[in-house]
C-alpha cells in the first residue's frame, strides 16, 4: 500500500464531489432562508469544479495511459475521467433543473442538492474503478443516493411507491452483484482487474481462464451479467424502470435516466471489458457475450414495443431509455467481441444519451404547471405554437432518441452498431438488422409527442414553470447534441 | 480544387442561410418572410445555372468535385460532386422551389415563417442528397430531408394529415434503415479488405463482394428506394401523402422526392451490388409494369382530382423504374429525361389543383366543370401541362417515354445475363408499357374534360377570378420549360450521355467480375485459405483502426496481393484453373 502525495490530484474529481455533497448538506441543515436556490448555485459549483478537475487531469494523462491508484482499487486514465466529467455536467444540470420544478410541484427539500452530489461521487468512482470491491462501493453509493432522491415527494404516493420498488429492485440486484462477485474470488482468487502478487503481474482475466474451477467463473459471471441487466434496466430486469422513473419528481428522473445509466454503463465496461476482456472469456456459449448479446436484442425490441402503448410522457421516455440500455448492450457485446471501435463507439454514445435525456426532461419539467405535471401526451397538444423554442428543444431531443440525423443520437447509433458489424467476423449482423429496424419503429412513438406539438391545437394555456437555469438547460442540451450530430469528430476521440 | 467547386457549397448553404434568416425576423411580417425566401431560392437556382457553364459534356466522371475532411475518425468526407445524371436534377429542385415557394402565397397564411424556413431547409437537404459523394453524408442528406416534409404534410396539411405524415415517415425509416445496415456491411467488408475505412463513394464502388452478399445488400438499398420511387406494391404511403400535402408539399414530394428512388438506383444500388441489380433486374421491371398499368387505372377510377395525379405518378414514375432496369443507355437517359419531364409536369398539375383549390376548396372533380369559360388563361396553361403529363410529342413527356420503351423493347438483345425463362420477355414489358401511354393520355383528358369542358352548371363555379400576375409568373416558366424539353431534347440527353454510358461501363465490368470473397475491382479473386506463403499477418488480422498503422498495413495488404496475383497469373497461363478470370488478372496495378 503506497500512496503519494502526488497522487492526489487523480483523486480531486471524486473528492470535489464527496467534499461538495457532504458541505451541501451541512449546509442545508443551517440554512434558513425559504427557497433553496442558493444550495443549487452551491451544488453547480461543486459539480463543474468536478467537472474542471477531470479536463484537467484527463489533460495531464498521455492517450492510452492507465495509471492505478490506491493499489489497484482505482484505474486512472483518459476513459475514465472523460465519463466523470460527462457524470458530473449532467449532476449540474440535475441541480438546474431542479428549483423551478421544486417550487411548482411542492416539494421543496435542500437536501436534493447534497444526495445528487454524494450519489455523483459514486459514479466518479465506477468510472475510476480497477476492482471489483471499488464497482460494489461506487454502485451502492450511487444507488442509496437515488433511492432516497425519488422518495423525496414524501407525501407522493406514485413517488413511494417509486422508491420502494426501485429500492426493494436495487436491493435484489446487489445480492446478484455480490454473489458474483462471491464466486468470481473464489475462482480467481483477486477482485482487482489487475495487479502485483509475489512479484508476479496478473489479470484478473487470466486468474479466471486459467481457473480449474469453470463452473464457478460461468455462474459468477452469468450473476454479473444479471446484476448489470437490473442497474441497466435491460429486460427482463426491466419492471422496475418505468413505474419508478414516472414515480420519482422529474429532475431524479433525469438524473437516473441520464446519469445512472450512464455510471451503470461505465461500471460494466470496467468490469466486463477491463476485468474479464481478453480473447476468452466474452466468447463461445458460455462467454459473457452470448446473454449480453440475447438480452440486447430483447430489450431494444421490448423497450420499443412497450414504449408504443404508452399515454405518459415520462413513461414513453422511460421506455424509450429501456431500449437505448439495448443498444448499450450491444455495443458491451461487440466491446467484448473484439471491435476496436466499441468503446469509443460507447463513449459516444453515452455523452449524446445522457444529454439527449436531460434534455428531454428538462422540457418535461418545464412544461409542467403548478400542482398539473402535464404528463399525458393530450396535455402537450399546441406547445409549439404557444411556446415554440419549448418545443423546438423536445423536438431536437426527440429526434436525437430517434436516431435522425443529424443529431448526435442518430451518430450515436450509427457508430455503436458500425463497431457491432466489425465485431467477430460480422456474427452481430442480426442484432444490427433488430436495432435499426427498431429505430424505425421507435421514430414512431416519438413522433407521436412532436405530432401532439405541432400538429394539434392547444387545450388549455399552458403555465410553464419558468426559471434561468431550467431554461439554460433547455437551450444547451440540443444545441451540444446538434453539435455533435454535424461534427462528431471531436467527441469520437474522447476516452482513447 | 476543381473549376467550379465553390457552386456546390454555396448551394447548400444560401437555403440554410436563408431559413437561418427568416427565422431571426419578427413573426408575422409574412410579406418580408416571403420575399427573403424568394430572394434566397432565386438566387440559388442563377448559382445553380452556373453549373451549366462548367459542366463539360464530353466527360462522364464527377465534375465540379468539393471534397474536404469531415469526420476522420470514421473517414467519412464532405464530398459533393454532379456528373449527367445529377446535374439535372439538381436544376430541376432549384427550379422548382422558388416557384413553389411563389404559389404557396395564397394558400399558406399560418405560420408563414416557419413555413418558409422549413421549405428553405428542405431544398438544401434535397441538393445535399443529389451532390453527396459520401455514403454517410448521403445519408445523412436523405434523412434531414424527412423531417421538414414530414412537418410540410402535418402542420399545413388537410384532414387526415396525422395519420398521413407518421406513415410518410415510418415508411420511409424502415426502407432506409436496412440501407443503412447494407452502408455498415459494405464500410466494414472494404476496410478489411484495404485496411482504410473511408465512405467515400468512388473508393467503395470498387470493392466488389461475393455474389450472395450483393444480392443482399442490394435488396436492402433497394427497398430504400422502391419505396421513395414508389415501386407497387410499395406505394401505398404516396396517395396519402399527396392527398393531405399543402400544394407546396405535394409539388416538391412529386416533383422532387420521388426522384430519390430512381436516383438511388442509379448512382448507388447498380454500380455497387452489380450482380444483385442482374438478378433482381427483370421482377423490378416487373413491379414497374404492373406499377404503370396499376397506377393508370386507379388513377382513373378516382374523382379527387390531387388523388388522380398521385396515381398517376405510380404511373409514371413505373416508367422511369422500367427505363433503368432496362440496362440500356437508351433506357437510362429516358428514365432521367422521364423524371425530369414529370417533375415539372406533375409539379405543374399539382399547382394548378391548388388554384382550383384555394378558388373552390373542393378537389372533387363532380364539384367543377365548364371552368374554361371563366378562366381561359389558366384553362390554356393547364392543358399545356397536361398534354405534357400525357405524352404528346412535341411536349416534355414524349421523349422520356418513349426511349424508357424502346430500351426496355431492345433491353433482351443486350441484357447482361439474360433473361430467365419464366418470365416476360422485355418486348412483352416494352409493350405493356406502352399500354400505359394510352391509359395515360385517357385518364388526364378525361380529367380535364370534366374540369375545364362541358356546361358551367355549378353556382359556385361562376366568379371564379382568372390568374393572378403572380400565379401567372408561376405557370409561365413551367409551360416554358415543357415545350423547351420536348423541341429541343438535344442539350439536355447530350450532357447526360457521357455518364451514363459510364455508368453502365462501370455497371458491366464490375458484373463481369467472377464470384468470391470480397476484394477490390481488378483484383484476383482470393483463395478461401488466407496466402499462406506470402505474408500472413496481412490477410489474418482483424481490421486495424485509422491512421498509420492502416496505411502500413494497406501497403502490406497491396504487396500480398500483388504476390498472389503473380501466383494466380502463373496458374492462369498453366491453364490448371478455370475459375480465374484473366482479363482480371491483366487489371492489377
Amino acid at each position: 500500500m503506497s500512496f503519494k502525495a502526488a497522487d492526489l490530484i487523480y483523486l480531486l474529481p471524486l473528492l470535489v464531489l464527496a467534499v461538495s455533497g457532504m458541505l451541501l448538506v451541512l449546509a442545508e441543515a443551517f440554512y434558513r432562508g425559504k427557497d433553496r436556490a442558493a444550495l443549487m448555485g452551491l451544488a453547480v459549483a461543486g459539480a463543474v469544479a468536478a467537472a474542471v478537475s477531470s479536463i484537467v487531469v484527463y489533460r495531464q494523462l498521455a492517450p492510452g495511459e492507465v495509471k492505478p491508484l490506491l493499489s489497484n482499487m482505482l484505474l486512472a486514465d483518459r476513459f475514465g475521467y472523460a465519463l466523470t466529467a460527462l457524470f458530473s455536467v449532467v449532476t449540474a444540470l440535475a441541480a438546474m433543473v431542479a428549483p423551478a420544478h421544486q417550487r411548482a410541484h411542492g416539494w421543496v427539500h435542500g437536501e436534493y442538492y447534497g444526495v445528487l452530489l454524494l450519489s455523483a461521487a459514486g459514479m466518479a468512482m465506477l468510472a475510476l474503478a480497477g476492482n471489483l470491491v471499488t464497482v460494489f462501493l461506487g454502485i451502492e453509493t450511487m444507488s442509496i443516493g437515488v433511492y432516497v432522491l425519488c422518495g423525496l415527494r414524501r407525501r407522493s404516493r406514485r413517488g413511494n411507491e417509486a422508491a420502494m420498488k426501485y429500492f426493494l429492485m436495487g436491493a435484489f440486484a446487489t445480492g446478484f452483484l455480490l454473489y458474483g462477485i462471491a464466486l468470481i474470488y473464489g475462482a480467481a482468487g483477486t477482485m482487482a482487474f489487475a495487479g502485483i502478487e509475489d512479484g508476479k503481474a496478473f489479470t484478473l482475466a487470466e486468474r479466471l481462464v486459467d481457473s480449474p474451477n469453470r463452473g464457478l467463473v460461468v455462474a459468477g459471471i452469468l450473476l454479473l451479467v444479471v446484476a448489470f441487466g437490473f442497474k441497466l434496466a435491460a429486460v427482463p430486469f426491466h419492471m422496475w424502470a418505468p413505474d419508478a422513473y414516472e414515480g420519482a419528481p422529474t429532475p431524479v428522473t433525469a438524473f437516473m435516466a441520464a446519469a445512472v445509466k450512464a455510471a451503470a454503463t461505465a461500471a460494466a465496461i470496467r468490469v466486463f471489458a477491463y476485468g474479464m476482456g481478453g480473447d476468452i472469456l466474452a466468447y463461445g456459449n458460455f462467454g459473457w457475450a452470448s446473454p449480453m448479446v440475447v438480452i440486447a436484442a430483447v430489450t431494444i425490441t421490448l423497450g420499443n414495443i412497450a414504449a408504443i402503448r404508452q399515454d405518459n410522457i415520462k413513461r414513453v421516455l422511460a421506455y424509450s431509455s429501456i431500449s437505448h440500455g439495448g443498444v448499450i448492450l450491444v455495443g458491451l457485446a461487440a466491446l467484448g467481441l473484439g471491435s476496436g471501435t466499441a468503446q469509443t463507439s460507447l463513449m459516444y454514445y453515452l455523452i449524446a444519451y445522457s444529454l439527449t435525456t436531460m434534455g428531454a426532461f428538462a422540457v418535461v419539467a418545464y412544461v409542467g404547471s403548478r400542482d398539473n405535471e402535464r404528463l399525458h401526451i393530450d396535455d402537450w397538444a399546441g406547445l409549439a405554437a404557444r411556446h415554440p423554442a419549448a418545443a423546438l428543444a423536445m423536438t431536437v431531443c426527440l429526434l436525437s432518441l430517434g436516431g435522425m440525423p443529424p443529431t448526435g443520437g442518430f451518430f450515436a447509433k450509427f457508430y455503436v452498431f458500425k463497431s457491432a458489424m466489425e465485431a467477430h467476423d460480422q456474427q452481430l449482423l442480426w442484432l444490427v438488422i433488430i436495432g435499426v429496424v427498431n429505430s424505425a419503429i421507435s421514430i414512431y412513438y416519438y413522433l407521436r409527442i412532436v405530432t401532439a406539438m405541432y400538429f394539434r391545437d392547444s387545450k388549455g394555456a399552458f403555465e410553464p414553470s419558468r426559471s434561468a437555469p431550467l431554461a439554460f438547460v433547455m437551450a444547451v442540451c440540443p444545441l451540444i447534441i446538434l453539435e455533435m450530430g454535424v461534427m462528431p469528430g471531436f467527441w469520437l476521440k474522447l476516452g482513447l | 480544387m476543381m473549376p467550379g467547386a465553390f457552386i456546390l457549397p454555396l448551394l447548400l448553404g444560401l437555403p440554410l442561410l436563408g431559413a437561418i434568416f427568416v427565422m431571426c425576423t419578427p413573426k408575422g411580417e409574412h410579406a418580408l418572410h416571403r420575399g427573403l425566401a424568394l430572394v434566397f431560392t432565386t438566387l440559388t437556382f442563377l448559382i445553380s445555372l452556373l453549373l451549366l457553364r462548367y459542366f463539360d459534356n464530353r466527360v462522364g466522371t464527377y465534375q465540379a468535385v468539393l471534397d474536404v475532411e469531415w469526420i476522420p475518425v470514421l473517414g467519412a468526407r464532405f464530398k459533393l460532386g454532379v456528373d449527367g445524371i445529377s446535374l439535372w436534377l439538381v436544376l430541376l429542385t432549384t427550379f422548382l422551389t422558388p416557384l413553389t415557394l411563389l404559389a404557396a402565397h395564397g394558400a399558406v397564411q399560418k405560420h408563414v415563417r416557419e413555413f418558409t424556413a422549413v421549405m428553405l431547409i428542405l431544398e438544401t437537404g434535397m441538393l445535399g442528397a443529389f451532390v453527396a459523394l459520401d455514403l454517410f453524408l448521403f445519408y445523412v442528406f436523405w434523412e434531414v430531408m424527412l423531417i421538414p416534409m414530414y412537418l410540410l404534410i402535418g402542420i399545413w396539411g388537410g384532414q387526415r394529415r396525422l395519420y398521413a405524415s407518421i406513415k410518410f415517415v415510418i415508411y420511409t425509416m424502415i426502407g432506409s434503415l436496412l440501407m443503412l445496415v447494407a452502408i455498415f456491411y459494405v464500410y466494414v467488408q472494404y476496410a478489411s479488405v484495404t485496411g482504410v475505412y473511408t465512405t467515400d463513394l468512388e473508393a467503395l464502388s470498387r470493392l466488389v463482394l461475393p455474389h450472395d452478399a450483393q444480392l443482399w445488400c442490394f435488396c436492402a438499398f433497394a427497398l430504400a428506394f422502391a419505396i421513395k420511387i414508389p415501386l407497387f406494391p410499395l406505394h401505398t404511403w404516396l396517395p396519402d401523402a399527396h392527398v393531405e400535402a399543402p400544394t407546396a408539399g405535394s409539388v416538391i414530394l412529386a416533383g422532387v422526392l420521388l426522384k430519390f428512388g430512381i436516383y438511388g438506383f442509379l448512382r448507388f444500388a447498380m454500380p455497387m451490388f452489380p450482380h444483385g441489380a442482374a438478378v433482381m433486374a427483370p421482377y423490378i421491371a416487373i413491379l414497374a409494369v404492373v406499377g404503370i398499368i396499376y397506377g393508370a387505372f386507379v388513377a382513373f377510377a378516382q374523382d379527387d382530382v390531387k388523388k388522380l395525379v398521385a396515381y398517376s405518378s405510380v404511373s409514371h414514375l413505373g416508367f422511369c423504374a422500367l427505363g433503368i432496369f432496362s440496362l440500356t443507355a437508351m433506357g437510362v437517359s429516358g428514365s432521367i429525361y422521364a423524371m425530369l419531364s414529370h417533375g415539372l409536369t406533375t409539379g405543374g398539375l399539382f399547382l394548378g389543383i391548388g388554384v382550383l383549390y384555394e378558388r373552390r376548396h373542393t378537389r372533387r372533380m363532380a364539384e367543377y366543370g365548364g371552368i374554361w369559360k371563366q378562366m381561359p388563361v389558366f384553362s390554356g396553361l393547364f392543358l399545356i401541362i397536361t398534354l405534357g403529363s400525357a405524352g404528346l410529342p412535341g411536349l416534355s413527356g414524349f421523349i422520356g417515354e418513349f426511349l424508357t420503351i424502346f430500351g426496355t423493347f431492345i433491353a433482351g438483345d443486350t441484357f447482361p445475363k439474360g433473361w430467365p425463362d419464366y418470365l416476360p420477355a422485355p418486348r412483352l414489358l416494352g409493350a405493356l408499357a406502352a399500354t400505359g401511354v394510352i391509359f395515360g393520355a385517357v385518364y388526364l383528358l378525361f380529367m380535364f374534360q370534366k374540369v375545364f369542358f362541358g356546361p358551367l352548371d355549378k353556382k359556385k363555379n361562376g366568379s371564379l377570378p382568372d390568374l393572378s400576375g403572380r400565379e401567372l409568373t408561376v405557370f409561365l416558366p413551367l409551360v416554358v420549360a415543357i415545350f423547351l424539353m420536348g423541341f429541343f431534347p438535344r442539350p439536355f440527353l447530350r450532357s447526360m450521355e457521357q455518364s451514363v454510358q459510364a455508368m453502365l461501363q462501370t455497371y458491366k465490368v464490375r458484373l463481369a467480375e467472377p464470384d468470391g470473397p470480397a476484394r477490390l475491382q481488378g483484383d484476383p479473386v482470393p483463395d478461401a485459405a488466407p496466402a499462406a506463403a506470402g505474408t500472413p499477418t496481412a490477410m489474418n488480422t482483424a481490421a486495424p483502426g485509422p491512421g498509420d498503422g492502416a496505411a502500413l498495413d494497406a501497403q502490406l495488404r497491396d504487396l500480398a496481393g500483388r504476390a498472389q496475383g503473380a501466383a494466380a497469373r502463373i496458374e492462369g497461363a498453366a491453364g490448371a484453373s478455370a475459375a480465374v478470370d484473366v482479363r482480371a488478372n491483366g487489371g492489377t496495378p
